[in-house]
Formats: structure tokens, C-alpha cells, sequence
């Protein structure tokens, strides 16, 4: 393994930031192992994302429009980052960990008969050996795990953990060659985005999350939305908000739903089971705002203001849009 | 149909986990081994599917587990499934996702299916990775995240959730899928299915039965565990009580501030 492959994950030329954090994060690794930074973007809209990506310091980017990609479920891509591999040789392949990318990941593993290490927030190399940081059990360890020597390797990235650094000297845009003699049997009929144009709670920098002590759906729009809006984030919820039925579950973080470790994360009106702490606990800073002291997320925030949310939210909300005008 | 379910027997996901800094080992005491219960999503669908197609569909479920832990397989079994696979063997120990994901896979080609479920994450491990794997060893499509499940002309119609909305795919038989939790609850056993659970067979495999070409196990692993340490320690912060929102949000504002997050 000395060169790196990035996976671009993206729909219409619109790739998420876990792409640009996997970017700067491959030249780093590249150096370390002695080789390129490569990446490759297929499917409609590739060409132009890959003009794009010339900001970010890779070596090369391998570019297919191939209309199969968006046609066919997975695996048109798969096929396409093993033509890559194998075409680059011994490399470490990054893929993000979103669901698109979990699926990709297991496959390729299996095709390359590669090691993986999954959900990586950081890396060590030492002499030549990959090592990942990874937290798991909803991070009650933290582990560190190695890629036995072999020809290939695969690392999924956790989005949010790594730097960002657009510092690139002008990638080689290359265009790769469609695999050969495949055949593929699984049709996408319909696609739908829902909620686009709103920032990804996985890669939200500020998250607000609201629970139980809400009440209904209302106040996900009219209170925690304008604070979300003020401090650049994204709003969440807990699981009993989604059960509920007051938000989509794709808002749910916790044990079930999405995994977040924002800078900031403001709970309110949730209590903090256990449930819920697994997916946030790795937050920077966190608030709760709860009408009980007692309530179990005090015992892991870094600052609980006991009192009424309906009033100090919108309060709260000014002072942040003043301090920004 | 044969539809078959595997199904990972992990530690209680509702007992807070615990690394023990020494052994850098889960502290298992006093936790209970249950299904996972992502899987139990995937066995319902299977169920749901079962009821739907009729004929002489039936449901397996697959497991790989220490034999100790077999009867844990029988709330599979009491919440409907038809029989039980269980794949024991000391040579399976340490095994990471590469090998779990290959025994398992040649495995199952053993038992052969049309259907394959799997569950979408683990509690535990949860790399995601396995269903990926097991579709690639398997030489099947792999459709993830299913929330609406149908057969039709010998066809899987599927509705699955993606990283920004959902789809609606068609896919061929035999086909790996697994199940979004949107999919439905889990039905509970009835007493019916737990009394008739004791009579159902947990029919056991070991890795000799698998004609295996690569070692499994921690030497057959592709990867190692170095390390395994407690997060750490996130100790209780202020708590201030609010006379009224604005001292609240004055409360919190100048905490962010201090924070350099606003």
C-alpha cells in the first residue's frame, strides 16, 4: 500500500465536504507512505466535479461521465474503483462513511480481498503500516486498528473529522476507461432528493437537537430552525421527537439514527439516555438546555441552564444574530 | 422462497458499555447477549414477506456465534422463523470483518437462498462493511436501506433510503438486501411461537464444513487491534438555574463566547 485512491461520492457533480476533508487527508497520508494522491469521479456531472477537486492537492483525478453509474445501483462504481485500484496498484482506498459509501466499502473489500477499517476520525503510520483511529460501540472505546501488509487496504472516513485545506498544485485530470464485458441488473427507477439545499446533520459544525420536552412539531421549525440558521447549523432530534412523529427520522440521532460529533451541540428538552448519548457524546462542546437539573444529560454537558427552552431559545437566537451584524 | 435472515448475537445495546483499561476488553459482566436489533428488523421484513408471497416460502436464520450462546437464536425462531443455522467453531475466534464476512459468506452458499437479508448495522463492530462483502463473495446485487419490500414476475421491487432522499430499484432473485428501521417494528414472539420455538431446529456448522481456501480467525485477519481505550472522561459541567430566558441565553451566550463558538 503506498499510494492512496479517494472515492467521490457525489450526485450531479455535487459531492458532500467528507470529499474535500478525504482529499487533504490523502496527500498527507500519500507522503507519509512514499506515494500519489489519486482520485476518481464517474458518473454525470463527473467532469465538471473533477475541475473542481483541482483545488484540493491530489495527483491525479480519474474521470468517467459514464451514464451507467446513475442508471444501475452501486455496481458501475465498484467496478469502476477496482479498474482504479488495479490500474494504480497497491493503494489505500478512502471511501466516506455515508450509506453509499458503507455499500461500496464491503464490496470492494471482498473484491480486492483487502483488510477494512471502518468510520476513521484519524491515522497513525508507522513504518510503512496503516494505522486507524476509530471509536466504536457508539464510542465507548476508542480504537486503534492496523492494516496487516497486503496489496490493498480500505478506510472508511468519518465526515467532520478531518481538516479541510484547498492547496492543490494542479491535479493531472485523467479520464479512466469504462470496465469491459459487465453486465448490470439492478435499475433505479425513481430517485428523489428530499431536503436538499439543507446542510447535512452529519456535517453540520453546530448542531441543535431538540427532544420529549418540545412538545410537538412546531417548535423544530420556530424555535430550534432560527437558532440552528444563526449559528450555521443543522437541526436534529432525539429518538422519542421521531417516534413521535414530529420530525423524519433521517433527523433522529442516537443508537438507531445518525452519529454526530459537531463543535457545538445544543440539547434541548432531551433528557440524554444512554440511546441518545452514543450518538453525540464525541461532540466539541455541549449545552443542554432542560427544565429539570436532574435529568441525565447534565451529567454530560458541559454546561446545563436549567429553565423554560420556550423562552431562552429565542433569546438566545437574537444575541447570536446580533453578535453576528 | 426461501428467504434467509442472519441475525448477530451482540452485547444488551441498552447496557452502557464499558472498556476495562487493562484488558482493553468490553466489560461483559452483567451484560446480557441479545439479537442485534437491527436484525430484528430484518427478520421481520422477512417475515412480512413470508406472509405476503405465501406458498412454500419459508424463513432461515443464520447465525455465527459461540455454541453457548444458541438459545439466544430461539427468540428468531418464537418470533416466526421456520429454522435456524448456528456456525460454531473455536477456529472463528478474532476473527475481524473480512473473515467473519467470508466464512459467512461460503456459509450461506451452503445453505443457499433466493432471499438474503441482512441486518443494517451492527451494535457492536457496526463497520457497515458486511452486507457489501457478503454480496460480493455470494455473486449477487446488493440493495441497502429497504423500507418497502415486494415480489413481483420474479422480481424484488424495492423503496430504500439514500444519504439524501430515497429510490424505488428493481432487482433480480437471488439478491442481498437489508432492511432501513423504517421498514416496521419488530412483531413480538407470541406465546404460541415461543412454546413452538422449542421444537424447532438450530442446525449446527462448523468450519470444516465450509472448504474454506484462506485461514479465518485473528492469524486469517486482514486487519489487528492494537488498542482499545475508554473515551475520555466527559465530567459533569456547570449548571446554572434561569430566573427567566433572557438570563438563560445571556447564561449560554457568554459560555459560547469564552468558547470562541460564536
Amino acid at each position: 500500500m503506498q499510494n492512496v485512491l479517494v472515492y467521490v461520492q457525489h450526485k450531479g457533480g455535487h459531492t458532500p465536504k467528507v470529499t474535500f476533508e478525504m482529499a487533504t487527508q490523502a496527500r498527507v497520508l500519500a507522503d507519509k507512505l512514499g506515494g500519489k494522491a489519486h482520485a476518481l469521479v464517474v458518473g454525470n456531472g463527473a467532469t465538471q466535479l473533477a475541475e473542481s477537486l483541482k483545488a484540493y492537492p491530489l495527483d491525479v483525478i480519474h474521470v468517467n461521465d459514464d451514464a451507467d453509474v446513475d442508471t444501475f445501483l452501486l455496481d458501475p462504481v465498484v467496478d469502476f474503483i477496482d479498474a482504479a485500484a488495479r490500474a494504480i496498484g497497491p493503494s489505500l482506498i478512502l471511501i466516506p462513511n455515508t450509506l453509499t459509501g458503507k455499500d461500496i466499502a464491503g464490496r470492494i473489500m471482498a473484491r480486492l480481498n483487502a483488510g477494512i477499517c471502518a468510520d476513521a476520525v484519524d491515522f497513525k503510520i508507522e513504518g510503512g503500516r496503516v494505522e486507524a483511529i476509530m471509536p466504536k460501540m457508539g464510542g465507548a472505546a476508542i480504537t486503534t486498528c492496523a492494516l496487516k501488509p497486503g496489496d490493498y487496504g480500505v478506510v472508511t472516513i468519518r465526515p467532520n473529522a478531518f481538516a479541510v485545506q484547498a492547496s492543490g498544485a494542479g491535479a493531472t485530470v485523467q479520464a479512466i476507461e469504462k470496465p469491459s464485458g459487465k453486465t448490470y441488473t439492478v435499475t433505479v427507477e425513481k430517485d428523489i432528493e428530499e431536503g436538499s439545499g439543507e446542510l447535512a446533520l452529519e456535517e453540520a459544525p453546530v448542531v441543535i437537537a431538540g427532544g420529549r420536552g418540545l412538545g410537538g412539531p412546531e417548535p423544530f421549525d420556530t424555535l430550534l430552525k432560527p437558532l440552528a440558521q444563526a449559528l450555521g447549523g443543522a437541526v436534529g432530534a432525539s429518538r422519542a421527537a421521531a417516534d413521535a412523529g414530529w420530525v423524519p427520522y433521517s433527523l433522529q440521532i442516537g443508537q438507531t439514527g445518525k452519529t454526530v460529533s459537531p463543535n457545538l451541540y445544543i440539547a434541548v428538552g432531551i433528557s440524554g439516555a444512554i440511546q441518545h448519548k452514543v450518538g453525540m457524546r464525541s461532540s466539541g462542546t455541549i449545552v443542554a438546555i432542560n427544565k429539570d437539573g436532574q435529568s441525565p444529560i447534565a451529567e454530560f454537558s458541559d454546561l446545563t441552564v436549567v429553565g423554560d427552552a420556550f423562552a431562552i431559545v429565542p433569546e438566545l437566537t437574537k444575541l447570536v444574530a446580533a453578535s453576528k451584524s | 422462497m426461501k428467504i434467509v435472515v442472519t441475525v448477530k448475537l451482540v452485547p444488551d445495546p441498552n447496557a452502557e458499555k464499558r472498556i476495562d483499561p487493562g484488558t482493553k476488553r468490553l466489560v461483559r459482566t452483567g451484560v446480557e447477549t441479545v439479537l442485534n436489533p437491527y436484525d430484528e428488523y430484518a427478520l421481520e421484513a422477512a417475515l412480512q414477506l413470508k406472509e405476503k408471497i405465501g406458498g412454500d416460502t419459508t424463513v432461515t436464520v443464520f447465525s455465527m456465534a459461540p455454541e453457548s450462546l444458541k438459545e439466544t437464536l430461539r427468540k428468531a425462531l418464537a418470533m416466526g422463523a421456520d429454522d435456524a443455522v448456528l456456525l460454531s467453531d473455536a477456529a472463528l475466534e478474532g476473527s475481524d470483518v473480512w473473515a467473519t464476512s467470508y466464512a459467512v459468506a461460503h456459509a450461506l452458499k451452503k445453505i443457499g437462498f433466493d432471499l438474503l437479508i441482512v441486518g443494517g448495522l451492527s451494535d457492536d463492530g457496526s463497520t457497515g462493511a458486511t452486507p457489501g462483502a457478503l454480496a460480493e463473495y455470494l455473486q449477487t446485487p446488493l440493495v441497502t436501506n429497504v423500507r418497502k419490500a415486494d415480489v413481483a414476475d420474479g422480481k424484488l421491487h424495492l423503496e430504500r433510503e439514500t444519504d439524501t432522499g430515497f429510490q424505488d430499484v428493481i432487482a433480480p432473485l437471488p439478491s442481498v438486501i437489508t432492511t432501513a428501521l423504517t421498514f416496521g417494528e419488530p412483531r413480538y414472539a407470541s406465546l404460541k411461537g415461543i412454546m413452538g420455538a422449542k421444537k424447532k431446529t438450530i442446525a449446527p456448522l462448523t468450519v470444516a464444513d465450509l472448504a474454506l481456501d484462506h485461514a479465518v480467525g485473528l492469524n486469517g485477519s486482514k486487519t489487528e487491534l492494537l488498542d482499545a481505550q475508554p473515551p475520555a472522561v466527559r465530567g459533569k459541567g456547570q449548571v446554572v438555574e434561569a430566573a427567566d430566558g433572557a438570563s438563560g441565553a445571556q447564561a449560554i451566550f457568554a459560555f459560547l463566547k469564552e468558547r470562541k463558538l460564536v
